[in-house]
């Protein structure tokens, strides 16, 4: 008989096991199968949405989830859910069940992988094996990716390399994780040289596919380029080639470009729900309207199940009709979404702004007026914390309605959290422009932008004379001034650790940079200095206990 | 009118409908086999023969199928590092009650460290193929292997049966630049062939190409189904 030495020792008897298919023999069979393998908590669910409840109300070790599921969610977005809401955690193990080898839908889920497939039909020993193969795989990746959630890099690297010179059966999993993680770090020249090592044991995708981002992310968009397209002349499947080289082509200045390779990814893989979402983004920044219409209908209609259906997908839907002049029909995409979103403050002032604009452009001032009124209101319950892109859609409504000073207002509060991001004042410079004042606008945008450097660099100047104690009390100022301006909290957070490094940590201070640190992970938590700040503070914090 | 479809776009929905259909089989036995073994009734060996034939026309669709897609371009490959000892114990963990109710041992012999780069699904779908063929003519024993020769990573099928006929023997030598055509006339097993040449040819790492090899004799003194990798 087969030697399993390695996974003889698993225990299964303890798991809590959920087995979601839609039909009813399956689930049977696959219960039996699992009853006779000793586990003793076996849960089924016949739907998507059956699954989603019962993974929210207990946690859950194990789950087994068919990749078709009928009509309502699918096993992806079964797993895109439950790991979004964090129903499973990095101990969780998902196994993708699929009726045949799909190598599409695996290349094309690049974002939420689950842990293993299962290939129907299978007998009860394979399902066994692979149960306890993946628990085994699990226990050791479980650090790594623990460390990355606490973006500790250099744990989540040391435990790769010991794992790598022991070469486990997931020795491949292991390789991916620590290119992942050096790319995460910003070590991308160690990442480039690190897939070129791999590279020479053989032709993996992923591993070109990091090569790739570790030259994007290094500025060099020619050589990403090119690499990107050989992935693609090979095997046209490959999706996450298809947005990387999206990426590459923005970042190099080619939004047209960027969008051709979109259309080419969203035809392959048509139920990608956040591809639809950026494409329709990129075809209205390009002025190509049908296909942001195209876009932002797939992403209303793929969306109808998802956890990541927003107000946006309809709003941005209806705007792109009113730019092809379909009012009428654009009125009733909003309609549709008050009826499909609940009756929360801010779904509605998201939709009431937009329903404003559509009015407006219908040369119905006396409706704009009173959905503007509404949206309005509903703005001052939230007492302005709202996402970006409601706030845009709704001072684009002030600035319809001829209310410059309140739209204006409200887009300086944007610029305020967001200076730094490319993608949130190129939608700035598209609202100013509809709006009819380009110019006006994009002054705006330069006078908020210089403002806030300033801010900061006196900030960073005082701290750099070595003024401390002031550089904290004026980033403290500063801070509550621009709460989701991520430069200005994770500076507060960095002048208030500089302090204590000097004069040794004390609790009232470790606490005020942890908050400043919590909000800086909010607001963007790939945020490149993350890594450095968090360290800083896991060493002060363990100064102060171990004082 | 509603535009034709092509032949083989027919075929190939059917034959994922004929899998669908296949699987339910395959598991209502699976159950009927667990409840017959609890009551210790007699003909649960029969049953396993039954699998067993499913096993065979389930292998012999996904090939098909890998063949239709090959043939349309669509076929294209999911390359990773993967350890040699895990795939052949997934391929043997699949097999072994069957053959062990013929009384046919399955032996692995391979390092744990042992790595490669290739498409595992397709790999396993080549030494599926191959172990069903030797569940019929070997007498007592299969052997799985995997090791590195000559600068090539190759996994090894042996039995102890009476051997391939001559016939079926293809590039004995195992040499990398054999150039004979594979035979048809042997029907089934001949596809077999045919597919897993292609699957070798398909692993392709700095200018060389993998290729497969067939001969008698070996450790168990029986048939050898050799795939080579580069």
């Amino acid at each position: 008989m087969v030697k399993q030495e390695a996974t003889a020792n698993i225990n299964l008897k303890m798991k809590k096991v959920l087995v979601v298919d839609d039909f009813f023999n399956f689930r049977l069979t696959m219960k039996n199968m699992l009853r006779s393998l000793g586990i003793m908590y076996i849960d089924d669910a016949a739907n998507g949405e059956e699954a989603i409840k019962k993974l929210a109300a207990r946690k859950f070790d194990i789950i087994l989830c068919d990749y078709n599921l009928g009509p309502g969610k699918s096993g992806q977005q079964v797993l895109e859910e439950a790991k979004y809401r964090g129903y499973i955690n990095y101990a969780g193990i998902f196994i993708m069940v699929t009726a045949e080898n799909t190598l599409e839908m695996i290349m094309g889920a690049m974002e939420y992988e689950p842990d293993d497939y299962l290939m129907k039909p299978f007998a009860k020993e394979v399902l066994e094996k692979k149960i306890k193969s993946v628990t085994l795989k699990k226990e050791n990746v479980r650090d790594i990716e623990k460390a990355i959630i606490d973006s500790d890099f250099d744990h989540a690297l040391r435990i790769c390399d010991e794992l790598i010179a022991q070469s486990p059966a997931n020795l491949a999993e292991i390789m991916k994780l620590k290119g992942e993680v050096l790319l995460k770090k910003g070590a991308y020249a160690e990442a480039a040289e690190f897939y070129d090592k791999v590279l020479t044991m053989g032709n993996m995708t992923w591993a070109r596919l990091g090569r790739g981002r570790a030259d994007l992310l290094l500025g060099r968009y020619e050589d990403a380029k090119n690499r990107f397209e050989e992935i693609l002349a090979q095997n046209n499947k490959v999706i996450a080639a298809y947005d990387e080289l999206a990426r590459t082509y923005l970042k190099s200045g080619q939004p047209e470009e960027a969008q051709q390779v979109l259309m080419k990814a969203a035809a392959i893989s048509p139920r990608a729900l956040l591809r639809h979402k950026t494409l329709g983004g990129l075809a209205y920044r390009n002025e190509d309207y049908t296909t942001a219409e195209t876009s932002f209908r797939a992403a209303v209609v793929h969306g109808k199940h998802s956890c990541f259906k927003t107000t946006s997908d309809y709003t941005q839907l209806a705007k792109s009709m009113v730019m092809r002049d379909a009012l009428q029909e654009s009125l009733q995409v909003l309609g549709q979404a008050s009826r499909e979103f609940p009756e929360s403050p801010d779904t509605r002032l998201h939709l009431s702004a937009a329903e404003s604009l559509v009015y407006t452009k219908m040369n119905k001032p006396a409706e704009a007026k009173r959905a503007l009124a509404q949206a309005h209101k509903y703005a001052q319950d939230l007492a302005g914390d709202l996402p970006s892109a409601v706030a845009l859609d709704l001072a684009q409504a002030h600035l319809l309605a001829g209310d410059v000073e309140k739209g204006t207002d409200i887009i300086r509060g944007v610029i305020g959290a967001n200076h730094d991001n490319d993608d949130v004042l190129n939608t700035i410079r598209i609202v100013f422009k509809e709006t009819g004042m380009p110019e006006k606008g994009e002054k705006i945008i330069k006078d908020t932008t210089e403002d806030i450097m300033r801010l900061n660099n006196e900030g960073v100047d005082l701290a750099r004379r070595g003024k401390l104690a002031e550089a904290i009390d004026y980033f403290e100022k500063a801070a509550a001034r621009l709460p989701e301006n991520k430069i200005i909290n994770a500076n507060a957070a960095q002048v208030l650790m500089l302090f204590m490094k000097q004069n040794g940590p004390d609790e009232e201070r470790l606490s005020k940079a942890s908050s400043y640190l919590e909000r800086v992970r909010r607001i963007d938590g790939a945020y490149a200095d993350i890594p450095m700040l968090l360290s800083m503070y896991r060493e002060l914090a363990s100064r102060e206990v171990s004082s | 009118m509603t535009p034709k479809m092509s032949f083989s776009d027919i075929l190939a929905s059917t034959l994922h409908d004929t899998k669908n259909s296949l699987g339910i089989l395959f598991n209502n036995l699976e159950n009927i086999i667990a409840g017959c073994r609890e009551k210790n009734c007699a003909q649960y060996q029969d049953f396993y023969l039954l699998q067993y034939e499913i096993k065979r026309l389930n292998h012999s669709l996904i090939r098909l199928l890998s063949l239709y897609k090959a043939e349309k371009s669509q076929l294209t490959m999911n390359v990773d590092f993967h350890s040699a000892r895990e795939l052949l114990e997934d391929v043997a963990v699949q097999h072994e009650i069957l053959l062990a109710s013929r009384g046919i041992q399955v032996d692995i012999d391979c390092d744990g460290g042992l790595f490669h780069a290739m498409d595992r699904n397709l790999i396993m779908g080549v030494i599926d193929n191959i172990i069903n063929n030797a569940f019929r003519y070997t007498k007592s024993a299969v052997r799985l292997s995997a090791a590195v020769d000559g600068g090539y990573f190759v996994i090894r099928v042996e039995d102890d049966g009476d051997g391939y006929p001559p016939s079926m023997l293809f590039n004995e030598q195992q040499d990398p630049n054999f150039s004979g055509n594979v035979d048809f006339s042997t029907g089934s097993t001949g596809l077999g062939l045919y597919f897993s040449t292609m699957v070798a040819q398909m692993h392709v790492n700095r200018d060389q190409s993998g290729f497969i090899s067939i001969y008698n004799g070996g450790t168990l003194r029986g048939g050898v189904f050799s795939i080579y990798l580069p």
